[in-house]
């Protein structure tokens, strides 16, 4: 007990003083996945919309390639984009090995597929006559697109929360690829994983609190957003 | 007369069954087209052809003597409305639902002024700034319907619009909507598989079965028909006043 | 609509992070005093000797006087080893002195330097049940575990400490297995958490161990043994070997780790906080 309510405290504390340590690897965990979830977001999006639509040879294919892709373990994820970005590696020239780009791709490809599969699932539980509906009432292609993401937008609000929750939550890919160099590539969870290693676990409970802070104010501001538009 | 829409020789086919071939069908200004026949006799396969929504593996389709292409099947589509069994109405507001159609087709100023007077004349404008998901499924066609209408479409295409609506309030919007579309003069083609429908609104009756059209004739001429009217399931009540 | 009005700002608040974020992609510091040619300089280290903290105090300075920025990548031992032999990193610092060896008898690694060397302790309950603190030798201690079989965790992590504790069981040509012998496959801090719950043995550094005391009902019960001496070598990574080798910054840095003011660092360092030095430098 004295061990959560120190980290408690020392969470509170760490906070308040404006320790700068703390802050700069928050705001990293914050850039890091922001970015992920977004690009992710740009890229999962329009994937779940064309698999949802459309048919075309192949489709069940990707699709069962999305849903895998859903439970991507981090950890997998980290090893092959490392093995893309070392040195000897077949993108090593680009220099991106332990870098906080390196960590935003690897996030990406854990959360697309996440955004990807539930956008798709969002778009198959409307009607399919609605697709053609909306056609009929003289939807441009790009008129047609918008309007179908303005109808599952609840669904991608949901992805966008799982995407990120899962981003945010992850270590092993960040470990991988971005090395947890201090003040570079440390977020929240690699130096969690870090203090515990070094036995600091008050400090580890205080960076954990600070976690759940994050996860769970940005995830609330979307579910207010989601819950709000239903009552509407 | 220049048909609003025609088609020639057109084949569909569903993997390499066909579904539909019809080699002639064409709909004149005012009419007002039932299209009846038993499930699968590809009424609403036509119906979406000559909406525009799918185009024919083979043959052609004329909108106005023009021929209707992937290039030009947005423009035609602009000139058409719609109305499916159920009321597909999006998650927005009953007016925003009313005025979407307008809007799409760029018509922007006034489309919320026509929409809402479109609401009035099918009695759901109180509903006006509900969200349209909240709706009751005869409210719900009724701003389906207004939708419709407030494009002024040049032929209004109805896949069995009042199907799902119950029995009471069935009979007061087909009324309703058979006052409509008489004063504004609508062409219409309805999918219907009700005979008393057909009585009350078409002016012409096309059967349809196994992909073909069967016969054609006036509602009264097809219900005492030996053979159609059996298929129609016609039992005609008598005529008021006649 | 509200929802969609909302929506959309959504939409507009993430992509202004996103140009914000882009916008602060770490710049270099500006007050530098030098502007090495290549920046980068991995030092591939084990996870150990990251968690002890000092590398947090030295490579600032390394960083300041140089201009370099040192990645530290901390892994295990074995992964340390290998990142050498791909050319995966500059730099090495790590304490498997025969693997080592190995390693630079391949000609992967050059310009191999004794830094310092810290020790094992082997910790366990109180009471002893092994009889562990009458004993002289390293190797009597881990055959009285066996006989005993008495608990003992493992790392199981193929890292340093778990290399050496390996190597005693071989000298002695014991096997250990069984329930008394619990594979942790952890770090040294939830290793030394488990042997605390368990009241259970295991092989420890002396800085992780001292570090922890305080959380863990574990006792040093045996140490001071040669053999039990942990010994850290910095390296580089042999640049005519492989391609993309930050070799100047690799050779600097290992001049900095044997230099006289980082070997006084050093021979300091935890005598604040724990009252006795965690590392011995070793450096002439």
């Amino acid at each position: 007990m004295d061990f959560l309510v120190q980290g408690f405290i020392q969470a509170l504390r760490l906070l308040l003083a404006g320790d700068k340590e703390v802050y700069s690897i928050a705001f990293l965990t914050l850039k890091v996945s922001g970015l992920a979830t977004l690009v992710s977001l740009l890229l999962g999006v329009p994937m779940g919309l064309y698999l949802a639509v459309s048919r075309f040879r192949g489709r069940e294919f990707l699709v069962g390639g999305v849903n895998a892709g859903m439970g991507l373990p981090p950890t997998v994820v980290g090893l092959w984009v490392a093995l893309f970005f070392w040195r000897r590696g077949p993108l090593g020239f680009l220099g991106l090995m332990y870098t906080p780009t390196a960590m935003v791709i690897a996030q990406t490809i854990i959360a697309t597929p996440l955004v990807a599969g539930l956008t798709m699932s969002a778009v198959q539980q409307l009607s399919p006559k609605l697709r053609l509906q909306i056609l009929a009432l003289g939807a441009s292609p790009l008129q047609f697109w918008w309007l179908i993401i303005k109808e599952v937008r609840l669904g991608i609000l949901a992805a966008v929360m799982a995407g990120f929750g899962r981003v945010i939550a992850e270590v092993g890919a960040s470990m991988a690829v971005g090395g947890n160099v201090r003040w570079y590539s440390r977020v929240l969870t690699t130096s969690i994983v870090l203090e515990v290693n070094k036995g600091n676990f008050s400090l580890a409970l205080a960076l954990s609190f600070v976690l759940l802070l994050i996860t769970y104010s940005i995830t609330y501001l979307l579910t207010v957003l989601q819950q709000r538009r239903r009552q509407a | 007369m220049t048909s609003v829409l025609a088609v020639k020789n057109i084949v569909v086919k569903r993997g390499r069954r066909f579904r539909l071939q019809v080699d002639e069908f064409a709909v004149e200004p005012g009419e007002v087209v039932a299209l009846i026949g038993p499930n699968g006799a590809g009424k609403s396969t036509l119906l979406t052809v000559l909406a525009c929504l799918s185009l024919p593996d083979k043959g052609e389709l004329f909108f106005l003597r023009e021929k209707v292409s992937k290039g030009n099947a947005l423009a035609v589509r602009r000139q058409l409305a719609v109305v499916f069994q159920e009321p597909l109405l999006l998650d927005s507001s009953v007016l925003e639902n009313a005025a979407l159609g307008l809007k799409l087709r760029g018509q922007k100023t006034g489309a919320k002024d026509r929409a809402y007077t479109w609401l009035q004349r099918f009695g759901v404008e109180h509903l006006a700034t509900q969200n349209a998901l909240t709706l009751s499924g005869g409210e719900a066609q009724r701003v389906s319907l207004a939708r419709a209408f407030a494009l002024e479409p040049k032929v209004l295409l109805l896949d069995e619009p009042f199907a799902s609506i119950d029995v009471i309030s069935r009979s007061t919007l087909i009324k309703e909507f058979k006052s409509v579309l008489s004063s504004t003069k609508t062409t219409a083609i309805l999918v219907t598989h009700d005979f008393q429908e057909v009585l009350a609104l078409a002016s012409r009756v096309v059967i349809l079965d196994q992909g073909r059209i069967r016969a054609q004739g006036t509602p009264r001429g097809i219900a005492a028909h030996e053979i159609w009217g059996g298929l129609a399931g016609a039992q005609i009540p008598p005529m008021p006043g006649s | 609509m509200r929802g969609e009005k909302l929506f959309s700002l959504l939409l507009l608040v993430l992509l202004v992070i996103t140009l914000t974020a882009c916008g602060t992609e770490p710049a270099a510091n500006g007050e530098e005093p030098l502007e090495p040619e290549i920046k980068d300089l991995i030092l591939s280290t084990t996870t150990s000797t990251q968690d002890s903290g000092l590398l947090d105090e030295l490579i600032p300075i390394f960083e300041e006087e140089t201009g370099y920025l040192v990645k530290t990548i901390a892994v295990g031992t074995g992964k340390a080893l290998e990142m050498a032999s791909l050319g995966e990193a500059d730099v090495l610092l790590v304490h498997a002195p025969e693997a080592e060896k190995e390693v630079e008898a391949a000609g992967d690694v050059i310009n191999r330097q004794l830094v310092m060397h810290n020790d094992f302790v082997l910790v366990g309950p109180a009471e002893d049940p092994a009889g562990l603190q009458e004993l002289e030798t390293a190797p009597e201690a881990f055959a009285a575990l066996f006989e005993n079989e008495a608990g003992f965790v493992t790392r199981g992590d193929d890292s340093g400490t778990d290399k050496m504790e390996k190597g005693i069981w071989a000298d002695l040509e014991l096997e250990p297995e069984g329930d008394w012998y619990i594979d942790a496959g952890s770090g040294m801090a939830d290793t030394l958490k488990i042997a605390s719950e368990k009241a259970a043995y295991t092989l420890t550094d002396r800085g992780t161990y001292l570090a922890l005391k305080d959380t863990l009902d574990l006792d040093i019960l045996f140490e001071g043994d040669e053999i039990l001496l942990n010994i850290y070598h910095v390296m580089q990574v042999n640049p005519d070997k492989f391609d993309g080798i930050n070799a100047a910054g690799a050779e600097a840095f290992v001049e900095f780790m044997v230099a006289k003011e980082t070997q006084d660092l050093i021979g300091e360092f935890g005598v604040d906080r724990f009252g006795s030095p965690l590392f011995f430098p070793d450096a002439q």
